[in-house]
Order: C-alpha cells, then sequence, then structure tokens
C-alpha cells in the first residue's frame, strides 16, 4: 500500500471517527496552546524585563560620564564619578575603538529655565536639564516613547517630556498623550560680564512644541531635544562667562556617551577599558546577571509545566490510537487476510496519528498564540495603568512552526506504538475467535 | 457484465493437505487431528460440521491466516509450512481470496474504495484498480451501489461486495466461511448462486466452511468433520 493510499484511509478513518478523533484533536491542541501560550509569553516578559531593566536601550550599554572614576568603580553597577573630566569628540572615538564595542552614542545636556503653558496651581517656571541626543542614534539609547514620538534629528523647535514634567504640570499620568501639541520656553542661560564688571545673566530662548513623552535614563533631565539644540545652548554659554558658582563654562562636548557593547559578554571588558581611559561608568552588570539567573529558573518551571502537557497529550494521542486498534482488531485482520503486509497495516495507522497531530498542532498554535495576544492585552492595560510602556507580544516564527511540527512529531511518536501493534496482530484475527 | 469478462477463465489451484494437526493455548486445546485432504483445481468442497469442529480453523490454515503447526499444506505449489511474514501476505495477495460471514468490510470506506483496497495492496494504479472495481462490483450486481458504506448495504449486498473484493486479485483459490450465515433464505440462495457462476466462469477452486446442508448440498464435493476429525456420512 502506498502512503498516499495510507493516507487516504487515514483520512477516511478520522472523518468517519469525527466523535472521538475531535476529542483526540482536542486533547493535542490544548497542550499544544498552553506550550505555545507559555512560550510566547516567556519570550516577550523575557526581553521585556531585561529591556526594561535597561530603560528601553540595549541591554549592553555601558553609560560613561564626563567625569573621572572613583576608586571601585568597577565594582559596583552605580556610578561613582569623582571630579569631571572633560568628554571630546576625540575621546568618543577612542572609546569608539575599543574592542568589543558596537556604537556610541553621545548625550550633551544643559541646564535650562522652562516656562510651561499657563495654569492654575502649576509651577511657572522650571530649573531643568535638556537632555540632548543624536536622534539618529535613538536605538542605542535608553529611551522609550510612551506617546507621540521623538523630535525630528535636527530640530530646533521640537522637544519631548518625561513623565516628571507631567507630574510637575499636574497631568494624569495614564494619557501621557494628552501634552502633545503643547509649547514651551526653553531659555538656556550665558553670565556676561555688565559695563562696569559688573555680572549678569540672560537666556537664549527658543519656542519648543511637545512631540512626545519619553521615559529616559539617558541623562539627568525632563527635556530630551536634538544634540543640536544643546550644541547651540553650550555654544551660547560659552560666549559669557563663569560666575564661578552657580554657572560654569561647559567645556565638555559631551556630558556623557552611551556605548554599546557586542555581547552581554562583553560589557566589562569594555566597562573596564574605559575605566581605564579614566571615565566613571554604569552598567547593569549585576543586576542583569541576576535576572537572567532568576527567568532562566522561571523558564524550566514553565518549560516543567509544558512537559506534562505533551506527556498528556502524548497519552491522549496513545489511548485514542490504542482503542482504534482494538475495536479495528477484525478490519486489520481482514486487512491482512487480504494480502497486507505488517508495513501496510503500520501506515493505516502512522498518517492518522500524524493526521491528529498536525490538526491538534495547528489549532493548539493558533488558540496558544490568541491566548498570549490575551494576556498581552490584559498585562499592557496593566501597564499603561501603572503609566509604563506596554509590551509588543510577538509569537516568534520559531515557536509557532515548532508547535504545529512538534505536535505532529509527537503524534507519530505516540502513534508507533499502536501502529506496531496494530501490524503485529495475527491475520487470524479476520475470521474472529476461532 | 459476467465475472468471467472481467478476469477471463483462471486455472484453479489444487490443494494438498497431509498430516495437519492444530492445538491452541499452547497445545492445550487440540483442534485439529492429523488431517489429509485432496482438493483438485477444479474443486468446489463444501466443509461441513458442528460448530467447533474445526472447520475455520482448517479454513485459516489453507489460507494462510494461521501458522501450520503440524503436517503440510501446498496450495498451487505453494508450500506454506516454507512461507512467512512477507512471503505468506504475499500469498495470500496473489493466490487466494476470502469470504467471510461477517462480510470484513471496512466501514469508512464505500464499497468501490473496499474492493479497490486488494488492488492498492498490489500497487496497481488507481485509475485501473478503479476500473477494475467498477467491473468487478457490476459483475456481482451492484454498479448501482459502488458510492455506498457498508453501512447503507443489505447483506446481501454487503456480502456481494465482500465477494467482489476477493475477486479482486484473481484469485486460484476462493475460501468462504459461513458465506450464507448472516443472510435469510432469499439473499442465501442469491449468494450461492454467485459462488456456483464464479467457480464456473472463474474456474477457481471454491472451498465453502458451512454448517448448512442446503449450502453443502451446491458443492459436488462434502467433507465432514467432528471434533477436528473427517467423519463418513
Amino acid at each position: 500500500m502506498s502512503w498516499r493510499d495510507a493516507l487516504s484511509m487515514a483520512l477516511a478513518s478520522v472523518s468517519r471517527r469525527f466523535g472521538r478523533t475531535a476529542l483526540t484533536v482536542l486533547a493535542v491542541a490544548l497542550a499544544s496552546a498552553l506550550l505555545v501560550a507559555l512560550a510566547t509569553m516567556v519570550i516577550t516578559a523575557n526581553s521585556r524585563v531585561i529591556r526594561q531593566v535597561s530603560k528601553g536601550g540595549p541591554i549592553t550599554a555601558v553609560k560613561v560620564l564626563a567625569a573621572e572614576a572613583a576608586a571601585g568603580q568597577l565594582e559596583t553597577d552605580s556610578l561613582r564619578p569623582a571630579a569631571p573630566r572633560d568628554l571630546t569628540e576625540a575621546d568618543r572615538s577612542r572609546i569608539q575603538e575599543l574592542p568589543g564595542v558596537t556604537s556610541t552614542a553621545g548625550v550633551l545636556t544643559a541646564e535650562v529655565l522652562v516656562i510651561p503653558p499657563f495654569a492654575p496651581g502649576v509651577p511657572h517656571r522650571i530649573f531643568e536639564h535638556a537632555v540632548g541626543v543624536d536622534v539618529t542614534e535613538a536605538p542605542d539609547l535608553p529611551i522609550s516613547v510612551l506617546a507621540g514620538r521623538l523630535p525630528t534629528a535636527g530640530s530646533l523647535s521640537e522637544v519631548a517630556v518625561t513623565q516628571g514634567y507631567l507630574d510637575r504640570m499636574k497631568l494624569d499620568a495614564d494619557r501621557p498623550g494628552q501634552v502633545l501639541g503643547t509649547t514651551i520656553m526653553m531659555g538656556s542661560p550665558q553670565v556676561y560680564r555688565q559695563l562696569g564688571g559688573v555680572l549678569d545673566y540672560r537666556g537664549r530662548w527658543v519656542v519648543l512644541r511637545i512631540v512626545g513623552v519619553v521615559a529616559q535614563d539617558a541623562a539627568a533631565g525632563e527635556f530630551v531635544v536634538p544634540i543640536e539644540q544643546t550644541r547651540a545652548d553650550r555654544t551660547w554659554a560659552l560666549g559669557g562667562v563663569s560666575d564661578g558658582d552657580r554657572f560654569t563654562l561647559p567645556t565638555s562636548e559631551y556630558s556623557g556617551l552611551v556605548v554599546v557593547a557586542d555581547s552581554l559578554d562583553d560589557v566589562h571588558r569594555v566597562r573596564a577599558s574605559v575605566d581605564e581611559l579614566g571615565y566613571a561608568t554604569s552598567a547593569p552588570e549585576q543586576l542583569v546577571a541576576n535576572l537572567r539567573r532568576y527567568l532562566h529558573v522561571v523558564d524550566i518551571v514553565l518549560g516543567g509545566i509544558a512537559s506534562i502537557a505533551l506527556v498528556i497529550a502524548s497519552l491522549g494521542i496513545t489511548n485514542a490510537l490504542l482503542a482504534a486498534v482494538r475495536e479495528r482488531r477484525r478490519e486489520i485482520g481482514v486487512l491482512k487476510a487480504i494480502g497486507a503486509r505488517d508495513r501496510d497495516v503500520m501506515r493505516w495507522f502512522l498518517p492518522e496519528a500524524a493526521l491528529i497531530g498536525a490538526a491538534g498542532g495547528t489549532l493548539g498554535t493558533a488558540l496558544g498564540v490568541a491566548v498570549a495576544f490575551v494576556v498581552g492585552l490584559v498585562v499592557n492595560g496593566y501597564l499603561t495603568a501603572q503609566g509604563l510602556e506596554g509590551v509588543r507580544l510577538v509569537a516568534p516564527a520559531l515557536v509557532v512552526g515548532a508547535g504545529i511540527l512538534g505536535a505532529t512529531a509527537l503524534a507519530v511518536v505516540a502513534g508507533a506504538v499502536p501502529a506496531h501493534r496494530a501490524a503485529r496482530l495475527p491475520a487470524r484475527e479476520a475470521v474472529g475467535s476461532l | 457484465m459476467s465475472l468471467a469478462e472481467v478476469d477471463g477463465a483462471l486455472s484453479g489451484a489444487e490443494v494438498t493437505l497431509r498430516g495437519v494437526s492444530h492445538a491452541y493455548g499452547r497445545g492445550a486445546v487440540p483442534v485439529l487431528h492429523d488431517l489429509d485432504l485432496d482438493v483438485d483445481a477444479s474443486g468446489f468442497v463444501a466443509l461441513t460440521g458442528a460448530s467447533g469442529a474445526g472447520k475455520s480453523t482448517l479454513l485459516s490454515l489453507i489460507g494462510g491466516l494461521e501458522p501450520l503447526q503440524s503436517g503440510s499444506i501446498v496450495v498451487g505449489g505453494f508450500d506454506l509450512s516454507s512461507l512467512s511474514g512477507d512471503a505468506l501476505a504475499d500469498y495470500r495477495r496473489s493466490t487466494v481470496g476470502f469470504v467471510f460471514q461477517h462480510y470484513g468490510l471496512v466501514d469508512v470506506l464505500t464499497a468501490r474504495e473496499n474492493v479497490e483496497l486488494s488492488l492498492a495492496l498490489s500497487r496497481m494504479s488507481p485509475v485501473a484498480r478503479r476500473d477494475r472495481a467498477e467491473r468487478l462490483l457490476d459483475g456481482v450486481g451492484l454498479s448501482h451501489r459502488i458510492h455506498h458504506r457498508p453501512n447503507e448495504l443489505s447483506g446481501g449486498e454487503r456480502q456481494r461486495v465482500a465477494i467482489a473484493r476477493a475477486l479482486a486479485n484473481g484469485p486460484r483459490l476462493l475460501l468462504a466461511d459461513e458465506p450464507t450465515g448472516n443472510l435469510d433464505d432469499e439473499t442465501t440462495v442469491q449468494v450461492l448462486g454467485l459462488l456456483e457462476r464464479i467457480h464456473a466462469d472463474t474456474g477457481c477452486t471454491l472451498l465453502v466452511v458451512t454448517h448448512e446442508r442446503r449450502v453443502a448440498a451446491r458443492a459436488r464435493s462434502i467433507r465432514r468433520m467432528r471434533e477436528g476429525r473427517w467423519v463418513r456420512g
């Protein structure tokens, strides 16, 4: 009997015994659904947790500050800055050339005075920092857009604000979009000497439209602007003098850098190299390492649960096919009586098992992805209520493929025992008990 | 269409048994005792006897359904004591056609698919076996029932489908185990008539197990069994 004939017979068998086949398919589908849903959620949760630790930026990022490193810097994840130290474009190039470095992104902050739109009960002016970043390097920066977008690269009229600004303005953090489109005035100071030698202050004022709300950890500050804006502020400040107290001249080209290492294993090496160059650094090395251990434990536990589900599904398939063998003893005997060989009988049962597995796997994978997405919606609702960025649930193609093919393969394996038992039945079953 | 037109005349198969004994339960339940039998190629033999006499066991041994324990059976030149596994399956497929009391049809397949099943085992092409199955069903008067499943057919129709299937591979030996056991009188007459016509048209050897006298009376010779032995009369 050819495989094509065997498949036709299997199709006839499963369609005719629809009720029992449907129950078996359902058992496989439920197990597959559990597996796929768990896998999808675990993968998403893992990336989400790690990403949250890195504040939206690459997990392999090392933050470098324009300051000397204090002793014992490498023993802690946190920044331990000592005296200020200029960080120039040449220094950035040297760091970029270090082994294990994928990219660097520069950050330049500026002290600013912000005048927000007038509203009763909120501050009329805010002393804060503007965080200037090269928007084209945003993927390498620890910045997550919560609403709207980042300012256009090079724009001198757009700004993104953090949730700290929303808090100051007593706006609902659950509705970050409400601030979009409003404008603020931002002034950067310059200290100048009046005629007669008296120091005074004046500002470089710009009107900025708020285009986005972000969570960011690139540098301290509630206003994210294109780096061209803070460079203009720096140039403006350098046109004046230092007051020797509140405002010093911003001699450093960058306030800091975000250095992306090739891999997690390279993070410590890169950090040590930057430390040798004399700059203060921070990276969530210990935190990530511990998290990865905990997440691995979670993976093992969930994998165990999924394995139990698979074993139950396998037993379901085996049981259903063994019942089919018992029920069809006489049919099998007749098949052998008319000349079927053992392998012909096996070919009758294996495609049936494969069909059950494929149908159950397909149904279960679709169900599992759907369940994962529903869970994702619920989680997103919770995260948004907490003022956090939601998750983007993606069912990896590997999980979908493994769900369907794995269930099919598992069904064939589970069906092998009943099929073998059927093949070994004696031909005398055709005439019943003698 | 007559069945002779499907295949033309076939030669039968001589059946020779010598000293055949058989027991179940590791020898605890002997059912056949030192049996000899000679059936010529054109034979039509009825094996009769009460239930438990060993008729069906003997038929199973001749048909290669049951492994031979002692003695020898030669059918159409095949020494069954030397066959096992695939070779025995090939013997059953190429030489023997079975008709069972319970019809033995696969209930999820249509009449034509049941007949085709035998041909599929012979690796005949789908087109050729479909054509042959339809001609065989036409030959047993069921051309209007080819798309019906067994549970949509009467007992007589099911048995005729089973007969068509038994003839699918052009067997030289047709073995029928109580072929009318589940049929009413009128249908019994029709099925017996069909078996006789097959025997006459195709020339195959016909061995029929029955405990009904009127069925046995249609055979050219009758062999009676009691407790695993031949008895006279």
